[in-house]
């Protein structure tokens, strides 16, 4: 477990994130925190990813190496935007285990670097019941509370 | 400056790209559990309901994208975020195609200069040409000063 500083610990609105389990719509409240998630950013984690969509190797050195990324010019090897997106997604699965996400949007605001903390926030922005929707807007920060990536999801929940 | 609408004319909404792919489990299971993923549907192939999570149907359009005739627009396009909606679920095993075309052009101005940010589509069909999921890669240019 990482020490976060306490505003990263308090979130957004000092709500308290909730802890019950989301098994249909009618348990979404508006407004309410998603359960924070850290992903695990170790170079272990990101070169497998790396690997296993095809950017491992030659151009997978930024997410596989230290001093390969940093030969390249960048501060140490990184996050693969899209494994933000992947972070995203499991938070919303870790909320709700009947959650579908349908759309997500990421929007790569800066890198992240591997060996690094990083957690993942969300929060309720709108709810359909009668189609059984939810509208989520998420952040990914890092341990400096410098947000990352951050984005929007449309999840489907049973009704 | 370049102008935004002549380029949208002359390149919205043609496929430029057409890519054949046949999901693999195995890289299914890794980027799921990399991504710190625990649900059956994702890190179990044996599950009923075994399909790709959001982030691996992104990885698929990483790709070539712009057309190969698009003119140069000085700076180097940087990855300014991914998108995917997700009609149906994408399975392993199941032969796919994956048609690419520019979807929007536009420009944000800022303190630096002009970005011009460019969102390639690529659609995402079945062997019955069944559409499965759209994602979309947006490219962030800065642009070059005259």
């Amino acid at each position: 477990m990482h020490i976060w500083p306490l505003q990263i610990r308090a979130w957004s609105s000092g709500r308290s994130p909730i802890s019950t389990t989301i098994n249909t719509i009618h348990d979404v409240e508006f407004g309410a925190e998603l359960p924070t998630f850290e992903p695990d950013t170790s170079l272990a984690q990101t070169s497998a990813f790396a690997r296993a969509v095809g950017w491992g190797g030659g151009r997978g050195g930024r997410f596989e190496d230290h001093d390969r990324a940093r030969e390249e010019g960048l501060p140490g090897a990184l996050v693969p935007g899209i494994m933000g997106m992947g972070f995203l997604t499991t938070t919303i699965h870790q909320w709700s285990p009947h959650a579908v996400v349908e759309v997500i949007d990421t929007v790569f605001r800066a890198p992240m670097l591997a060996d690094e903390p990083c957690i993942i926030g969300a929060v309720v922005t709108d709810i359909d019941e009668a189609e059984g929707l939810v509208e989520l807007d998420m952040t990914l920060k890092n341990s400096a509370d410098e947000t990352r990536v951050f984005g929007t999801a449309r999840v489907r929940l049973p009704k | 400056m370049v102008d935004i609408e002549d380029l949208k004319s002359k390149f919205l909404n043609q496929d430029f790209d057409a890519k054949e792919f046949v999901l693999d489990a195995e890289k299914i299971v890794t980027v799921a559990k990399a991504s710190g993923e625990t649900r059956a549907e994702f890190t179990d192939p044996e599950h009923p309901d075994f399909h790709a999570p959001p982030a691996f149907l992104c990885s698929l359009a990483s790709g070539r994208h712009l057309p190969i005739d698009f003119p140069s627009l000085g700076g180097i396009p940087m990855d300014g975020g991914k998108a995917i909606t997700i009609h149906a679920p994408v399975r392993a095993g199941q032969k796919l195609v994956g048609r690419t075309h520019l979807h929007d052009i536009y420009d944000k101005k800022g303190r630096s200069g002009r970005m011009i940010l460019i969102v390639a589509r690529m659609e995402l069909y079945d062997e019955n040409d069944a559409h499965l999921a759209t994602a979309d890669s947006r490219m962030v240019i800065r642009e070059k000063s005259d």
